[in-house]
């Protein structure tokens, strides 16, 4: 990675610019209603977008078929538990845990 | 020395208190995101930086969801272009957090400004904002003392990476990479609580799948922003349910 220090100080600039945008007291605007109601979606989307990836195209690192795929089975399992269960910790503990399982033993 | 200060004035002894609160209330947030931090230092070491590079990223940009995308594309295709795009997607959310505390903090020194905004995560904006609805009002030592925790804990868990993935081989075969997915699945669905965000959710995620086969490098960004624009167009329609629901 040769231009590291270029992206490293890019996205502390990136990440740092839109944490502090609001604060600035040289920003004079708000943000309306209907922006405010976009970026709401922001968070949900980007991580869905991260974690259904590797749920369901995890097995495509190993040579594992889909539906036996430790990936799938285990990200169901913490899907179901995590509309049963509302502690972030306690899902994470909990699907780690299935995931270690099924590599562990298949 | 705090330890000392028993007859100190009422302003420091209920900062102490807040600082306790703070940080008691934020701890379950921060160690469910250790195995991912862990993950970014672990990953780091894996597409090639060094032990301090891996390490500055957690210290710099602090950031879990956009140092994994990061990592991710400098791992495959590596440009600078879409690393920077992708990181201002992921974190154009923080856009949405500035902006509501933007009425609490807007005449407090630049310098806690600068503090406020630099520790400013989901975690630490989930947290001062169920104090806020409890107490009725911003507390700057609450918020500062949360992040702070939070970023102490993020960058532990980081360095324990750097030292795990120098040492152990093939460490991803260990099941990190699932750890993102567990921590994600358990921050998303308990919070989808209306239409128009199980339909963000859905939409998101169906085009992740089928963007990641065609176009890897930019999936996450497309996949997002449809998702937010389909969970935008969706609230308008169901805006009287929601009004009964809550």
């Amino acid at each position: 990675m040769n231009n590291f220090w270029l992206a490293l100080l890019g996205m502390t600039c990136i990440t740092f610019f839109c944490r502090f945008c609001f604060f600035s007291k040289t920003v004079p605007f708000e943000l309306g209603p209907k922006v405010k109601r976009v970026l709401s979606y922001t968070a949900p989307s980007v991580m869905t977008a991260m974690w259904v990836p590797i749920v369901f195209l995890g097995h495509q690192g190993s040579s594992g078929d889909f539906i036996t795929s430790p990936f799938l089975i285990a990200g169901i399992a913490t899907v179901a538990f995590s509309l049963l269960m509302k502690n972030t910790l306690a899902v994470v503990v909990f699907g780690m845990s299935i995931f270690g399982l099924l590599t562990f033993f298949f | 020395m705090p330890s000392k200060s028993v007859v100190a004035t009422e302003p420091i002894s209920s900062d102490f208190k807040i600082m306790n609160q703070a940080i008691v209330d934020i701890s379950p947030l921060a160690l469910a995101t250790v195995p991912w931090g862990v993950l970014c230092g672990s990953l780091a070491i894996t597409v090639g930086l060094t032990p301090l590079q891996a390490q500055l990223m957690s210290l710099l940009i602090f950031a879990g969801a956009a140092q994994l995308a990061a990592l991710t594309i400098m791992g495959s295709v590596g440009s600078i272009s879409s690393m920077f795009s992708s990181t201002f997607v992921i974190s154009s959310r923080h856009l949405l957090y500035s902006a509501v505390f933007r009425e609490h903090v807007r005449k407090s020194s630049l310098g806690l400004r600068c503090s406020i905004a630099f520790f400013l995560t989901d975690e630490m904006f989930a947290v001062t904002c169920a104090y806020m609805e409890k107490h009725k009002n911003f507390s700057a030592v609450y918020a500062l003392s949360s992040g702070i925790t939070f970023y102490v804990i993020w960058n532990i868990s980081t360095f324990a990476g750097i030292i795990a993935g120098q040492h152990i081989p093939n460490l991803e075969h260990l099941g990190l990479e699932f750890a993102i997915a567990a921590t994600f699945i358990a921050i998303v669905i308990p919070n989808i609580k209306n239409r128009s965000t199980l339909v963000s959710v859905v939409s998101s995620g169906l085009s992740a799948i089928i963007l990641s086969i065609f176009m890897e490098e930019y999936a996450l960004i497309i996949a997002t922003f449809i998702g937010m624009f389909c969970g935008y167009l969706t609230k308008d329609n169901d805006k009287n349910k929601d009004i009964i629901n809550e």
